[in-house]
Order: structure tokens, then sequence, then C-alpha cells
């Protein structure tokens, strides 16, 4: 087993590397440099500019440089906010982000995988119906027409919580974490009931029903970890995803998270602060993957041994 | 019908399985009757399709969802096809078990082997953790899995097929059932290791005073190991007798053709049955004549248009042929 974990820890560091080295590449190949757009400088600004920015310096000594500064963790001046750091901006950004993220994860997978059991247990029951229709809600209707309509209804309409904007404590938290983990509900409960229903009829849930130790039994020792160990696996990134916080969530309800900002630096070529939040959410994504690794193959004794 | 001289362990009257299909119903029993008495072993034998693992899942209530038993499995004085679930647990595992026809999947995965068993005794015999961990660990010893006290802590696929059919075993017989449904326990398995693992189930079952029901498509496991064989085909009965009678001398023209499709000289437990002419029939169902009649060498012109009735052809012996004499 620790021999497993090490090995999928450098693997993840592997991979990590290969994004940083990508990021930076395809960063400095488009066309066009950051201060491109502004109106015309002369040559001597230019120079000055790029001089601060280490943009005169061959393409190898700007990544040394790059990569020397991430293993400092300092991920640079942003192009676009002068006075802050990359590292400034996503530190602001991310606690709203993450509060969100995570409660949405929580909500998500607790429903979901609650939904999901309860639909394949009562197969085509009130629950299951139930489930469906949000299933079919949350899959078919776009986060950006729920969160308005949400808002129309339950902020201005109600008026049981605010429409967005961030100073209303945990009120403030309700609408967007239901609309974004809306989707996930949905997915999480028909991934959860299609694998429950599929290990029920595995022969060893079979050779547990003969056994005659009862269905609630048979249930929760013989089926729960064959039904989990697929919503596991698409966990991992759906959380990186979720937490990183979505940039229509943080835009419909008025948040200051990272999402935002994301947008914005990618539109005015902020090399720093796009390669600052596309490595924070590639190295939340390694750290997912590898922690849903663990989880399943603490889950499933097959899975320890392929290292 | 059998033999009248004591009380069946098991009787079943009519047994009758059917599939709800989109297309309409499929019957994959039809109007099976049999007796087990105590301690014996009987063989059904018949090719794939006939029927026989539904039989099996009927009495133990695990048919698949869209299937539906009919008739009657009376066992230790009660009904298993009318009683409620909570009752048939109480049955199930405990004075009536089974071991499955594929070793590789009938496992727990993600169970420790040595909690696989002693599950059953903490359920059925409300035995402590540890107390229910030995006996798992003494019944591997049993079947001869070396090293079991450290084995008993290993998971399912760290164990070979001969080595989980053992496991299965072990745990079929943990709670000294009265009687052992062994469905195909050993066709998945290597044919060197297959007589090996048959003989332990078989005395392991005698040593406890287990019948057993053993059900395969293999004549030389029945030669070695069965008192007597109930052959099924297109989910009918065709024939039973004891196993002497029936290798000797054998009334039924399907039987007949099981017993000259295998090879003599070999090994008795390598052929198989299928080398008939013509295709197996699968689910008996609405057929109005006898279910064999199209690969049937003796066939006559009722055979198509009447269902051939059950008779009595001899002490413990029947058959369902037209051509079949009732005995005097
Ligand atoms: N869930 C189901 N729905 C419809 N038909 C089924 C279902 N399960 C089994 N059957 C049919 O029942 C018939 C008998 O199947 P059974 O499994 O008893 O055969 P078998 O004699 O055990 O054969 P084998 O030697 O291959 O194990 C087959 O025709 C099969 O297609
Ligand atoms: S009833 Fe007719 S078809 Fe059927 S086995 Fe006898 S002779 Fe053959
Ligand atoms: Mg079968």
């Amino acid at each position: 087993m620790i021999r497993f974990v090490v090995k999928r820890l450098w693997n993840g560091a592997l991979t990590l590397a290969a994004l940083v080295t990508l990021t930076f590449f395809v960063m400095r190949l488009a066309p066009g440099g950051p201060f491109s757009k502004n109106r015309k400088l002369s040559p001597e600004v230019i120079a000055n500019i790029e001089a601060t920015y280490h943009l005169d310096e061959p393409l190898w000594m700007q990544f040394g440089r790059f990569v020397w500064g991430l293993l400092r963790l300092d991920l640079g001046p942003s192009t676009r906010f002068r006075d802050y750091s990359v590292g400034d901006i996503i530190a602001s950004g991310l606690p709203y982000s993450l509060t969100i993220g995570f409660w949405a994860v929580i909500v998500a997978t607790t429903v979901g995988i609650a939904l999901g059991v309860a639909g394949a247990l009562r197969r085509n029951g009130f629950t299951d119906y139930a489930a469906g229709t949000i299933g079919v809600i949350g899959i078919a209707i776009p986060i950006f027409v729920i969160g308005p309509v949400m808002q129309a209804v339950f902020a201005l309409k109600l008026s049981w919580v605010p429409v967005g904007g961030w100073n209303d404590g945990w009120r403030s938290l309700i609408l967007p974490v239901i609309v974004l983990s809306l989707p996930n509900i949905a997915y999480i409960s028909r991934l959860t009931r299609t694998s429950m229903i599929e290990t029920m009829r595995e022969n060893y849930v079979r050779t547990a029903r003969a056994k005659g130790i009862g269905e609630w039994r048979t249930i929760w020792r013989h089926t729960l970890k064959g039904t989990l160990l697929p919503v596991i696996a698409y966990l991992g990134p759906a959380t990186a995803a979720i937490i990183t916080g979505s940039i229509l969530i943080e835009t419909i309800f008025a948040l200051p998270g990272i999402g935002r900002h994301f947008v914005d630096a990618a539109l005015n070529r902020d090399y720093p602060l796009v390669m600052g939040i596309t490595l924070l959410y590639g190295g939340l994504l390694i750290l997912f993957n590898i922690a849903t690794d663990l989880v399943r193959a603490w889950l499933d004794p097959r899975l320890r041994h392929d290292g | 019908m059998i033999r009248m001289t004591a009380e069946p362990l098991l009787s079943i009257r009519d047994l009758s399985v059917r599939f709800r299909l989109p297309e309409g119903e499929a019957v994959a029993v039809d109007g099976v009757s049999l007796d087990l008495m105590p301690g014996e072993v009987l063989g059904i034998v018949g090719e794939s399709g006939s029927g026989k693992s539904q039989i099996l899942y009927a009495m133990m209530g695990l048919l698949a969802s869209n299937g539906r038993a009919g008739g009657q499995v009376r066992f230790q004085g009660q009904d298993l096809l009318s009683l409620p679930p909570r009752a048939l647990d109480r049955v199930r595992g405990q004075s009536l078990s089974m071991i499955f026809q594929d070793p590789m999947t009938s496992l727990n995965p993600f169970m420790r082997v040595g909690d696989q068993l002693a599950e059953t005794l903490r359920v059925h015999q409300g035995l402590s953790r540890d107390a229910a961990w030995k006996a798992a660990v003494a019944m591997l010893d049993r079947v001869r899995i070396p090293d079991a006290a450290s084995r008993a802590r290993r998971y399912p696929h760290e164990f070979s097929g001969g080595m989980r059919q053992r496991v299965m075993i072990a745990m079929a017989l943990l709670a000294k059932p009265r009687l052992l449904l062994a469905d195909e326990p050993t066709t998945a398995l290597d044919v060197t290791i297959q007589a090996q693992v048959l003989d332990l189930m078989a005395e392991l079952a005698r040593e406890t005073g287990t019948s057993i029901i053993l059900v395969t498509h293999d004549l030389g496991v029945v030669a070695r190991l069965c008192d007597r064989v109930v052959v099924l085909y297109g989910g009918r009965v065709m024939e039973e007798a004891r196993t002497e009678t029936l290798f000797d001398n054998a009334a039924h023209p399907y039987t007949r053709g099981l017993l000259a499709a295998m090879p003599r000289l070999e090994a008795p437990l390598t052929p198989r049955l299928g080398t008939i002419p013509g295709t197996p029939r699968s689910g008996g169902g609405d057929v109005s004549g006898c279910p064999f009649a199209p690969r049937c060498p003796d066939r006559i012109d009722i055979c198509t248009k009447a269902r051939p009735p059950m008779r009595i052809t001899g002490e413990g012996r029947r058959a369902a042929c037209h051509l079949v004499e009732e005995a005097q």
C-alpha cells in the first residue's frame, strides 16, 4: 500500500511538471503580447515594460525564471492589475470559491448518492421518479437559466435569500450552492442508481442473498462498495472543477471568487494570472485524482497491487 | 413417488419457472417433481438451457426479477416458495445452502475470505466475531486451503479458481446444512482438479450428513457421485432412475442419446453432453408434444401431438416417453 501511495504521488508530480511546461509554452506561443491591445507605445516604453516582465530574455530563461518562482510559490506580478501579484489575486478569490465549492460538493455528493440509492432500491417508485425529474432538470437546463430563475423566484419574489453578493453570511451561500450542485446531484444520482442496479445483479450479491443474511445486510455489506467505486471515480475531477469555482455561478451571483478573474485574465493576455489559475486548477485536479485513487484502492483490494 | 420407506427431506411438486419477457412469457422449468431422501446425492443432468440452474434458484428464492416460480417445494415441513422473506432467510445459509456455477465471480471481491465465511455464522448462530472467525478458519482448513489462518485474511482475487471453489464449499457447508445445492461446481475449473474438488465436497457432505443435489451436464460426474439421477430436457423431467440402472439400461431415447455421446474408454470426467444431433431446446413451455421430438431418432406420429405422460417403469424409476411401458 505504501508503494502504491508513493507511486501515485510521483505520477502526480510528473503530470504537474508536464502541465507547468505545457501551460507556459502554449501561453507564450499565443499571438500578441499582454500589452499589444493598449494604445501605441513608443519603443522605449515597450522595451522598458518587457524588461520589467523579463519578456526580452530568451524563452528558456523566462521558463527557468517561471519554474524557480513556482518553487517558491511566487507567480510573479499580474500584468493587468499591476499592483498585485498573481498570488495575491488568487488568494483573494480562492476563499470564496472554496467555500461555495466545498458546500456544493457536500450537497451534491450526499443528496446525489441518497437519491441514487433510493431510486435503485425502489425502482419506479416515487423517489425514483422524483430523482429522475431532478436529473433531467439538472442536466438539461443550463446554469445560466436555472440561476436567474431561482434568483427571480426565491430572491426577488419571495425574498428568502439575497440575489447575490457576499454580504449576508450563510444566506448568501444558499442559491449559489444549490445552483452549482444541481447538475452534479443529477449526474451523481444517475450514476449511483445505474451502478447500484448493476451491482445488485452481480453473482457475489446473489451469493450473499443465498447466505440468508437478510436484505438490509446484503445491501449494506455487499452492494455498497461496488456501487460507490464508479461514483468516487467521477467525484475526483468533479470536486476539482466545483471547488475552483464556476465562472458562470460567480458571474450570475456577483461573487468575488477566482472564476471571474480567469476570463478576465485570458481576454487580457495576463499570462502570469492565466498560468496561475490554470496551475491551481490543474494542481487540484491532480490532487483530487490521487485522492480518488487512494480511496478506491482503500475500498477495492484488487486495485492495491497494480503498482 | 420414489421410495416410500422414509420421509423425504425435500419434495418438489409440479415446479415451474416462468420469465416475463417483452415478447411474452418464457417457461424455463415446466412441471418438475422430485423427492430427495436424507443423506442422498441426487444428480440433475441436462444440456445447457434445460432449466437445471433455474430449479435451484427457484428453491433458494434467487430467481431473476422477471422470473416467477409455481408449484411447491416442501423442505423440512415448509413450502419454500410461499415463505415470507425473513422466514426464507432463516432457511437459506443455515439448513439449505448453495454452491454456484462460477467461482470466479461468486465471492465478494471487497471482503476478506474469512469474513465472508464468518458472516454466515454470526448472522445465523449469533457467534461472536472471534468465535465465528475461528470456525471459519477451521472450515477453510477442512477444505484443505493451505495455511488457512493467514489465507483467511486474504481477498478472493488472491485465490486460484480451484481455491475459490473450495472456499465456496467451505462457506456452504459451514452451518452444516441438511441440503446442499451444487450447481455445476467444477465446470469452470481446470479438468485436472475437478475430481479432487468434487470428492472433497462429497466427503465433507457425508461427514455432516448433508444431502446433495448436484447439477451437472457431465455424466462422468454423475457416475462418480450420485445415487440417483433426474434427466432434464426443455425444462421437463425425461427420466429418473438409480445411477447404475440409468447407465445399464436407460429407458428414455434422450438418455440413451446422452449415454451414446459419452466416449467409453476415456477418463469418465472429460466427456460432456451435447453431441446428440440437433440443437438442444431451452425452455419447455407451450410444446404440445414431447420436447425432444425434433431430435428423437425413435419418434413416432403421436410424439409431436400428445405430451408423453410420466410413467412409473419400475422400482424408483420413471420416464416420460410414448414408447416406454408402465411397469406391471
Ligand atoms: N432472467 C431470465 N429471463 C428470461 N429467460 C431466462 C432468464 N434466466 C434464465 N432464462 C432461461 O431459462 C432457461 C434455463 O436456464 P438455466 O440457467 O436453468 O439453464 P441450465 O440448465 O442451468 O444451463 P447451463 O448448463 O448453461 O447452466 C434458459 O433458456 C434461459 O435462457
Ligand atoms: S416421446 Fe417420442 S419423441 Fe419423445 S422421446 Fe419418446 S419417442 Fe422420442
Ligand atoms: Mg446453469
